[in-house]
């Protein structure tokens, strides 16, 4: 097999991984927001709760989680996973990912809505705005703003991520690799992936620099 | 015509009482300056006249309705809140534009806003919609020509100076009409030479018909422009008066220490 056939047949497993990459994104991203207004609520109870969650979210292994999402339906509910549908394993990997990504991006937006000056939200306050105004219309614009880069950082490692979706046996381009790394007794599948997984990482960041850019058309003081 | 009653109010940080019963009165089309050393209360004071801290005690009265009531418990709708929000207008001491947004949608943003929360109906309500939205462009232009930065609408806050920023800021403020604009120390974030320019844009706001609170450590702008000054020590108003009366003669041996000091 020519190199060029690995590359074609990792290819097939790329779809997946992209598909997982977008998709955990796509749940993460609001999910983390939803999950940073719960750890900064003043109702104490819930700000433990949400704190509770991102703290073993982020103190234990991915893979592990995942193991956990795939196997849940079986260990509290007794359902045999046969029963939970063709696509069981790759809806429990990108609820796996999204709930481990979004504990992640709560604390990125955390750490950007505590960098705003209270004057912000007075200003608006002054003029009228309401709440849900204030934070969509002056604050989270500005966040977003202050946090891309981090945000970045967390997106790449997020492809490179999507590679322990092999732990459960979903197949994406790891496993691929893998496979072929067996079949054909060789190390070059591998090689292959990692140019792969560089490329794709270099078209995010590439993508991110753009949206960064089109961010910075003022600057912060 | 009265259109501010300030009773009794009173305002405690933790331990501190800040507030300990402010009672005054304004006229409409009065200009008020609010002087005192760091401290004092008038900055708390000028922050409960707007609505960004609540009072402990006491009643604020603007024109003949009571916008806040210490004693009532009455828990306020959002639209009361922005009706007797949009009645007070605020100059922060530190201008708090928004970086994100030219200088022209810092003035219209919130209009817009407000305006956009009324859905239309049919044609013809959309089409009015849209000749709103051309007033509120045109008055924002209006304001910045007032100002003097009509040539800067379209760049963002960070490329302009301090003194430009606030002038923004006050143009901001007027863009909602309010009945009182209050200013909290405008010109202390400028440097001395910047001072001016915001100095006179406030200048040439008084107008006879506008109602301005200034709360200010610049005693001859005070002294010119106001029609009555209230000095304050220790979260009372120690002395109220004419500028003559207040800056002339003054009665209380606070006061007369204060101005010294100052000059």
């Amino acid at each position: 097999m020519s190199f060029f056939q690995i590359l074609l047949q990792l290819c097939e497993g790329l779809g997946y991984s992209v598909m997982i990459f977008l998709l955990t994104l796509v749940f993460s991203l609001p999910l983390g927001l939803l999950i940073c207004f719960g750890r900064m609520t003043k109702i104490k109870p819930v700000s433990w709760l949400f704190r509770i969650y991102i703290s073993i979210m982020r103190g234990t292994p991915l893979m592990l989680q995942l193991f956990v999402v795939y196997f849940c339906p079986y260990y509290l509910f007794r359902i045999p996973l046969r029963n939970m549908g063709d696509n069981w394993m790759f809806v429990s990997v990108i609820i796996g990912f999204a709930l481990n990504y979004a504990a992640y991006f709560a604390e990125i937006y955390r750490s950007g809505i505590a960098s705003m000056s209270e004057g912000q939200y007075e200003a608006a306050r002054v003029l009228g705005m309401n709440k849900r105004q204030t934070f969509f219309i002056i604050i989270l614009p500005q966040v977003i703003r202050r946090i891309l880069p981090s945000l970045t950082n967390e997106v790449i490692t997020l492809v490179k991520d999507t590679s322990l979706a092999f732990a459960i046996g979903q197949i994406e381009m790891f496993t691929m690799a893998k496979r072929l790394a067996s079949s054909e007794v060789s190390m070059l599948p591998y090689v292959g992936a990692a140019m792969i997984y560089y490329v794709f990482n270099l078209i995010v960041a590439t993508a991110m620099a753009k949206v960064e850019k089109r961010f910075s058309n003022y600057v912060i003081k | 015509m009265q259109i501010l009653n300030v009773s009794g109010l009173r305002k405690s940080f933790k331990e501190q009482e800040v507030l300990r019963g402010i009672d005054f009165t304004l006229q409409r089309g009065e200009i008020l300056s609010i002087i005192g050393s760091s401290g004092s209360g008038k900055t708390t004071l000028l922050r409960c006249l707007n609505f960004l801290e609540t009072p402990d005690a006491g009643t604020i009265t603007i024109g003949d309705r009571v916008a806040f009531d210490a004693a009532d418990t009455r828990k306020l709708t959002a639209k009361e809140k922005r009706a007797r929000q949009l009645q007070m207008g605020l100059v922060f001491q530190s201008f708090n534009l928004f970086p994100h947004f030219t200088v022209k949608k810092n003035l219209t943003i919130a209009s817009e806003l407000r305006l956009k929360e009324e859905k239309p109906q049919n044609g013809a309500e959309k089409a009015t919609k849209k000749a709103q939205l051309e007033a509120i462009d045109r008055k924002a232009e209006e304001l910045l020509s007032k100002v003097g930065l009509a040539d800067k609408a379209n760049d963002y806050p960070y490329a302009l100076s301090g003194g430009q920023q606030q002038r923004v800021a006050i143009a901001r403020a007027l863009m909602l009409d309010p009945e009182i604009l209050c200013f909290d120390e405008p010109t202390s974030a400028l440097d001395p030479e910047l001072t001016g320019e915001v100095l006179r844009v406030i200048r040439s706001l008084c107008d006879g018909e506008r109602t301005m609170i200034i709360v200010t450590h610049e005693m001859e702008f005070a002294r010119q422009i106001s029609h009555r000054v209230i000095y304050m020590a220790d979260g009372v108003i120690e002395e109220e008066g004419t500028p003559e009366e207040v800056f002339g003669n003054p009665k209380s041996p606070k006061t007369r220490a204060f101005l010294s000091v100052k000059d």
